[in-house]
């Protein structure tokens, strides 16, 4: 996988430097804990994938990364910000791709595009915006009338608008077809000076974008290393088999796991 | 280890630009729902033109030199017009927007949901401005309605009338959990409160213990208010207190029970 060996070797000059960092985390909800003492450091550049089957906590993990959800217990530092007591500062560096967001339904692709780009300091141009998820010739289509997949890439390119110095991408290609999963990939491939986490199900995704890689199970880290490493420790042949080697559960598919908690 | 947190971020918030962006965004979403643009410009010119046609003496002089209409009724088609559009309409937008996590997908930048709420406020006031524009052409070019005798007085009760509508408005989109709820719960507090406003028949007509009741509510201490700017008297004390008290309690319940998702 050359992309992800070039990430690789870009995030190593920065390695020493960390970018995000989670101190034994936990979110307890009335009869259930969703996050379970996770702690993490994530450097910068880097690209950190969270794979878990439904309702393992990753969403709730990202949400509390991103500042939308309370810990329990534990602390979050984005750039070394608390992104809850700092939040005017860490929304500046910070571009959230929210899984199942909707948007103001009557505005068109480029009226969303101009709100959204008003909120930040030195935002991308409109049209790089719209050209970089391939929505160009939709800038005038109400966000209603958009597909699955175009809302989709609408939602991410809104969050790389600001350009963000650290990218929560949840579901980043859920929906969307081979080529417009590709274009995707491509774009983040191209954030080299980024911090990106990103939740997805899809393995192949995972093994051609992340530099590494945390394998969540019931509110905890069973796993935390590059896919390669992963699949070594689980004497697996691909990253889907060390996950049903190391978790004793299969990927699935279906979106909306842990959110509604 | 170091961090990226070494590069001093200014805790900056969205400017001018951004709050021009989110109100024309609510303006937008406001103008193409049609629908919902019916009730609160339809319905108090329906209740205006159906009580002018009604009654043969709309046109006759009272003592204070202003006509029954605009003494008794355009009044009461004012209140209608803020009451239908803060109460019904606003909480409604704000339900949709919980329901559809647009205002989650804007607590992750550096906007906050709190200037949604602000914007849609602006909107709704110039939607308000406009209804009333609407409702007093008619009443003035079809049924020889007059200006206020007070203007500056009929500005005041105005603001005081629309801050304590928002108040109720508020308390609805703050313990209505769905979008469905909030038009139930909205028309509910609407109807009472226009009832015992003078909405079907002069609050005189009503039981004593009803008028007592009616005397303590937003909907006709906004109407007595706006009849005393009509014909140039001073407000009681009385409607001014419950127009603040409207207003008070409304935003502590909100600031107490709203919820952003």
């Amino acid at each position: 996988m050359p992309v992800a060996s070039e990430k690789t070797g870009a995030m190593s000059s920065r390695s020493s430097r960390i970018a995000i960092t989670a101190d034994r985390l936990v979110k307890r909800y009335k009869k259930k804990t969703a996050v379970n003492d996770i702690s993490l450091e994530i450097h910068h550049g880097e690209t950190f994938g969270i794979l878990g089957a439904n309702g393992a906590g990753k969403t709730t993990t990202v949400e509390m990364l991103a500042g939308l959800r309370t810990p329990t217990e534990g602390t979050v530092r984005i750039w070394g910000l608390d992104p809850l007591a700092d939040r005017a500062r860490v929304r500046q560096i910070l571009g959230v791709q929210l899984q199942q967001a909707y948007m103001h339904g009557a505005l068109t692709a480029r009226e969303l595009v101009d709100l959204y780009r008003s909120f930040y300091p030195n935002p991308l141009d409109a049209e790089q915006a719209l050209a970089m998820v391939d929505l160009l010739d939709k800038a005038k289509t109400k966000f209603d009338n958009l597909s699955g997949g175009q809302m989709q890439r609408l939602s991410i390119a809104l969050a790389l608008i600001g350009q963000p110095q650290v990218v929560i991408l949840d579901e980043l290609t859920t929906g969307l077809d081979p080529r417009a999963r590709r274009r995707i990939w491509a774009t983040i491939e191209a954030l080299e000076e980024q911090t990106v986490i990103l939740v997805s199900h899809a393995m192949d995704e995972v093994e051609r974008l992340c530099n590494r890689v945390a394998l969540i199970d019931a509110g905890r880290i069973i796993a935390l290393g590059s896919p390669q490493e992963l699949r070594e420790k689980a004497g697996a042949a691909t990253l889907e088999d060390a996950f049903v080697s190391l978790t004793g559960k299969q990927i699935h598919d279906e979106e909306n796991e842990d959110s509604t908690l | 280890m170091t961090s990226p947190a070494d590069t001093h971020i200014e805790p900056r918030r969205p400017g001018a630009v951004a709050w021009l962006r989110l109100t024309q965004a609510e303006a937008r979403m406001t103008v193409r729902d049609t629908a919902g643009l019916v009730v609160p410009l339809g319905l108090p010119l329906l209740i205006l033109v159906m009580q002018a046609i009604s009654f043969d003496d709309v046109n006759q002089q009272l003592p204070s030199g202003v006509t029954v209409l605009s003494y008794y009724l355009l009044p009461v088609v004012v209140t209608l017009v803020i009451a239908t559009i803060a109460v019904i309409n606003m909480p409604s937008f704000l339900a949709m927007y919980r329901k559809t996590k647009v205002l989650r997908r804007l607590a992750v930048t550096p906007a906050s949901p709190a200037m949604l709420l602000v914007a849609q406020m602006v909107v709704s006031f110039i939607q308000v401005l406009v209804g009333i524009g609407v409702a007093y052409g008619v009443a003035v070019l079809f049924f020889g309605a007059s200006l206020p005798q007070s203007p500056l007085t009929a500005a005041a009760v105005l603001l005081a009338a629309c801050a304590a509508m928002y108040g109720v408005g508020m308390i609805v989109a703050s313990v209505s959990p769905t979008p469905n709820s909030a038009v139930a719960i909205g028309l509910i507090a609407f109807f009472g409160l226009a009832a015992l406003g003078g909405m079907f028949g002069p609050v005189e007509n009503l039981p004593d213990s009803l008028q007592q009741v009616a005397g303590w509510l937003p909907f006709a201490s906004a109407v007595e208010a706006f009849q005393h700017a009509w014909v140039a008297e001073a407000v009681p004390a009385q409607n001014w207190t419950v127009l603040v008290l409207s207003a008070v309690v409304g935003a502590a319940v909100a600031a107490a029970l709203f919820r952003w998702e």
